[in-house]
């Protein structure tokens, strides 16, 4: 009796030491995380560009454009607004038809003007006027109205993740695209039509196997077939391509188990109405296995959020708008690069632990958002009771 | 009386086990056939030969002849014509995690039919037929799984006469019920039977005696004995069939 309560008290303490064990370094990460990123976080993290430029573009106007209210500094001719403070003028406001958003450099690439970029020189009809702190609003707009042709000097401060953020999300996006149809298509094989047997269990077994690679190894084949081989480069296609090979397997899994918790007798009430096999699968086998299927898609975002050896050779490392230069607009075809990615290479490449951290910050966020939504979608799952 | 189905020689086999032997049977259109026997003697089995369910089990063979309306269903048949003709009723109720309307659609949708005012009329008919309807009529479009297991069971039916069968099977149905409703569903198949074959599979001699005409008795996947449930109750030909109505069966 009495050494059975000792054993059960050693038994607890260890019970309690791990699980303080693993709250504690939690706590220790977010608090890290967080004491060397938050100074970094601010409306402009997010939606500023990653790197620092200055661009010389030319922009032609074609009309005239009216002045929003409240908009003290703005350009007639161009449909540009500015507004001043110590270190100058600032874009504030590009109108939508803006000559600004097609303007282009000496190499004939797309840069739009854009809002949160300093104006340091303009040259019109009367020549190249400097722009700085001291320069009056006046010369400023008479200079931006001063000929249908303008060319400007903008400075692009950087230090933001827009970038990040939109790769992620596109590449997110895309993978989703290939991979879950494939996924869910080769689940419903291997459970409604596939007799259980050789063939089942080999892919199964094959597929284990796969879940089981390290995503470097991934990345290699990713970077020899589709970056070199295919030729598509390095880009958001050929990292999504790679990492659907490297989520397939986990994806069939989870959607396999959501099948099977459709119970059988669903299916036998389908068939004695009469219901063919189509039938039955797209209207009562599907519908009922949909929550367990998003919950397997959103394990799948939180793998493409978290990955980066992968994406390391088929995405790329430079932090970019995926914009074809020639366009303007997004591209598949364009290389990037992630969220996760980026913390790694600068920690890496830099040593700048606090930029990784904020960016650290804003992949938590994500992260615990989408837990959120599949927590919500699995205790409706529990509540169906089937 | 005409015959519905007619089963010659059928033998039946999961793999190597052989679940039903040698079963020669004719019933009856428009009166209500019960199954009875101890459990594992092979009723479900015989009875789900009867639309075909056991097609969905990969292990399972069959032998022998089965027909309906003198067509032999094993040979040239189409499967999912057939379960429109024999309808089923499971021993759990087992209605669709859809609303009340949509599971009574449901088997005319899959026929094609999806003219809202036809599909409309079907619904109130199959729930009146059920005897569903007062219950259900002010929440079609609420989930059927917040039904009671009575009323899910009654859905079912409805969901199953929605497709105008001329045979339903049921297995039974109302062993998951309590009395009250077990009540209501048996004088459910009393109404039934003007209109339809009725195949009954059930545990209880009493239920057996109230409602059914004719009664099979199934022993170790043989066919022991059938006849008119009054005979069969009453002056059995079989000494098993005998100990078992009598309850001195084992
Ligand atoms: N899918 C299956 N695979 C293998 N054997 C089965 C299968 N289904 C039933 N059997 C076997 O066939 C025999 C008959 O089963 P069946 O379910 O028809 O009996 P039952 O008379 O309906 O019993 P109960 O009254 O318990 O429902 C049993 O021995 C059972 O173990
Ligand atoms: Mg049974």
């Amino acid at each position: 009796m009495n050494s059975r309560k000792i054993k059960d008290g050693i038994i607890n303490i260890f019970i309690w030491a791990a699980a303080a064990f693993s709250v504690g370094i939690l706590i220790a990460i977010v608090y890290f995380i967080f004491s060397n990123g938050l100074p970094l976080i601010s409306s402009r993290f997010i939606t500023a560009q990653y790197n620092a430029s200055t661009n010389i573009i030319h922009m032609t106007s074609e009309q005239t454009f009216l002045q929003p209210s409240g908009q003290d500094i703005f350009s007639e001719n161009l449909g540009i607004g500015l507004e001043q403070d110590d270190d100058g003028f600032w874009v504030n406001y590009v109108d939508t038809n803006s000559p600004g958003r097609r303007a282009i450099n000496n190499a004939d690439e797309i840069v739009p003007v854009e809002v949160g970029q300093l104006l340091q020189a303009v040259t019109g009809a009367d020549g190249q006027l400097r722009v700085d702190a001291n320069t009056s609003p006046e010369d400023v707009v008479a200079a931006l109205n001063s000929s249908p042709d303008i060319t400007l000097r903008l400075n692009e401060q950087g230090g933001g993740v827009w970038p990040l953020i939109v790769t992620t999300l596109l590449l997110i996006l895309t993978t989703l695209l290939v991979a879950a149809p494939i996924g869910i298509l080769a689940a419903i094989y291997m459970v409604e039509y596939a007799k259980p047997g050789k063939v089942v269990n080999t892919i199964r077994f094959a597929t284990e196997i796969l879940a089981g690679i390290p995503s470097i190894v991934y990345g290699l084949f990713g970077f020899l077939v589709f970056v070199n081989t295919l030729h598509i480069g390095q880009s958001i296609l050929a990292g999504a391509l790679t990492l659907m090979i490297l989520l397939l397997p986990t994806m069939i899994r989870t959607t396999e188990e959501a099948l099977k918790t459709v119970p059988m007798s669903y299916r036998e009430a389908s068939y004695g109405l009469g219901a063919n096999k189509i039938q039955t699968i797209s209207k009562v086998v599907l519908p009922s296995a949909i929550p367990g299927i998003t919950v397997g898609v959103i394990l799948a975002i939180g793998r493409i959020v978290g990955e980066s050896a992968a994406l390391l050779m088929t995405l790329g490392t430079f932090a970019r708008l995926p914009v074809n230069m020639s366009t303007g607009n997004l591209s598949l075809r364009e290389a990037g690069t992630t969220l996760t990615v980026r913390a790694y290479v600068e920690v890496n490449e830099s040593g700048n632990v606090e930029m990784a951290a904020a960016i650290g910050i804003v992949i938590l966020v994500i992260v615990f958002a989408l837990n959120i939504i599949s927590k919500l979608i699995s205790r409706k799952f529990s509540k169906a009771n089937y | 009386m005409e015959t519905k189905f007619s089963v010659k020689d059928l033998d039946l086999f999961y793999g190597a086990f052989q679940a039903l032997h040698h079963i020669n049977i004719e019933i009856p259109g428009k009166q209500v056939t019960a199954f009875i026997g101890p459990s594992g003697c092979g009723k479900s089995t015989f009875l789900r030969t009867l639309n075909r369910m056991n097609d969905l089990i990969d292990t399972v063979k069959i032998t022998g002849y089965v027909s309906l309306d003198g067509e032999d269903i094993y040979s040239g048949v189409d499967v999912m014509k057939l379960r429109t003709r024999v309808g089923m009723v499971f021993q759990k109720p087992n209605p669709f995690p859809m609303s009340i309307y949509d599971n009574v659609a449901y088997g005319p949708r899959c026929q094609g039919i999806k003219d809202k005012k036809s599909l409309d009329a079907i619904v109130e008919k199959s729930l009146r037929g059920a005897a569903l309807w007062d219950e259900a009529k002010d929440r079609l479009n609420k989930s059927a799984l917040g039904l009671s297991g009575g009323q899910q069971q009654r859905l079912c039916i409805a969901r199953a006469i929605a497709m105008e069968p001329e045979v339903i099977l049921m297995d039974e149905p109302t062993s998951a019920l309590d009395p009250i409703a077990t009540q209501k569903v048996e004088e459910l198949i009393e109404s039934l039977k003007k209109d339809y074959t009725i195949v009954i599979v059930t545990h209880s001699m009493q239920q057996a005696a109230r409602i059914s005409d004719k009664t099979a008795f199934f022993l170790m996947g043989e066919l022991i004995e059938f006849g008119d449930t009054n005979q069969i109750f009453t002056k059995p030909h079989d000494k098993r069939t005998e100990d078992y109505i009598t309850g001195r069966f084992g």
